[in-house]
């Protein structure tokens, strides 16, 4: 398990700066929950209605129903689950511009492109960044299964257009 | 984008909250500075918004590090990202209509932090699992790799699959609630979706966060290879406000 205390993992947690690595893991938090002040105006932002579109479930679909099918044709049965693809993960990584999508496990497409508009917002945070993708190994084992789901979702949006 | 007088708002609090505000700074590409505007017993920490506020990393991470500042020197009412009132005088004619209602929530939310949890599971891993279980599964899949499965084959095989992986994720996600939920005062569950098998907010009192962190990573051991879990706490209540 990841477990991050903040605020209370002493003065480093809790110091502004400390935040950074954290930014993504209450990313949902800060944009989809707190206080909500109907009477205010609020700053038009792309990257929310992004976020609730991919947080529907689509299982009882055609969609769906053939990417578990071609998931399940691609399932390496043999090799059992201790030899993960290797060419799959090669080619997830390739897709994915080096470290910068290791930390992230099962997440879709259409959160990245937030993500991606996160880490261009401030550039010199790529350093910490790449910290952060340490505490994170775990999450690796997700990149197989990421590549099909990016997939997948990257056709979703095409048939949506 | 606009009018410069207008005012950006990270959170609300009791008047009594020291409001230490030395080591942040707000939102925007020259940081706003912080002030506070009080009225009805309440004050609401502001800045001035700047021509450039954008969902970017650099003005989220200065919303949400103005919040945490704030929550670890009392309780909080923090305000999704992005919100903008006309002027202060807006802000304060807010704070006194709801006062009363503002009030009320932060008290409740004393002595109480918000505790994060998503539940992720390795596809493969799963797949396997169902396949090694179900014949019928197993068959229509060896048909359709040897070449032989019909479109119609694909889709029996895929709806099969996804009913066995929506039975087991929901089977997981209710274990993971059952082990969590004694040491809660309340829950906000998230729809379920493709990445997060669970995602769930937790209010956790202060003289429980030792034992929901652990009762989370004896959840996340018990249930082996399977599924992580990602425990992230103690937070600002944004899910409770």
């Amino acid at each position: 398990m990841t477990v991050v205390p903040q605020g209370e993992g002493g003065a480093v947690a809790a110091r502004p700066g400390g935040g950074s690595g954290n930014l993504y893991d209450v990313l949902e938090l800060v944009l989809d929950r707190g206080l909500v002040i109907d009477a205010f105006a609020r700053v038009s932002l792309v990257g929310i209605e992004i976020l609730k579109v991919d947080a529907r479930v689509v299982v009882a679909s055609v969609d769906t129903y053939l990417r578990f099918a071609e998931a399940c044709n691609r399932l390496d049965l043999e090799s059992g689950r201790k030899a993960p693809s290797q060419l799959t993960d090669i080619v997830g990584d390739a897709t994915e511009a080096g470290s910068r999508g290791k930390s992230k496990g099962a997440l879709t497409g259409a959160v990245q492109a937030v993500t991606e508009s996160l880490q261009k917002g401030r550039g010199e945070d790529e350093d910490r960044e790449s910290g952060r993708e340490k505490q994170h190994v775990r999450a690796e084992r997700g990149t197989s299964r990421r590549s099909s789901k990016d997939r997948s979702s990257k056709d979703r949006e095409d048939r949506e257009e | 984008m606009s009018e410069p007088m207008s005012v950006y708002v990270y959170a609300i609090t009791k008047a009594e909250h020291p409001l230490d505000l030395d080591d942040v700074t707000g939102v925007g590409e020259e940081p706003a500075e912080l002030h506070t505007v009080s009225d009805g017993g309440l004050s609401a920490v502001v800045s001035e918004t700047p021509e450039d506020l954008s969902v970017a990393r650099r003005d989220l991470e200065a919303h949400h590090e103005v919040q945490e500042q704030l929550w670890a020197d009392g309780a909080i009412l923090p305000l999704s990202f992005g919100f903008v009132a006309p002027d202060e005088d807006a802000v304060r004619a807010l704070l006194e209509e709801r006062a009363e209602a503002f009030s009320q929530r932060l008290d409740e939310l004393t002595g109480c932090a918000e505790f994060n949890v998503k539940g992720v599971q390795d596809e493969d891993t799963l797949l396997r699992a169902i396949l090694a279980d179900s014949e019928q599964a197993r068959e229509l899949n060896e048909s359709i790799r040897e070449g032989g499965g019909s479109y119609e084959d694909r889709l029996a095989l895929g709806e099969l699959v996804a009913g066995e992986v929506q039975t087991r994720q929901s089977a997981l996600a209710e274990e993971v609630l059952t082990a969590l939920r004694p040491f809660a005062l309340a829950e906000k569950v998230s729809p379920p979706s493709q990445q997060y098998f669970v995602s769930v907010s937790f209010l956790v009192e202060d003289e429980r966060f030792e034992e929901f962190t652990r009762a989370g990573g004896e959840l996340d051991a018990r249930l082996g290879e399977d599924a992580e879990l990602r425990l992230r706490g103690p937070l600002p209540p944004y899910s409770f406000v």
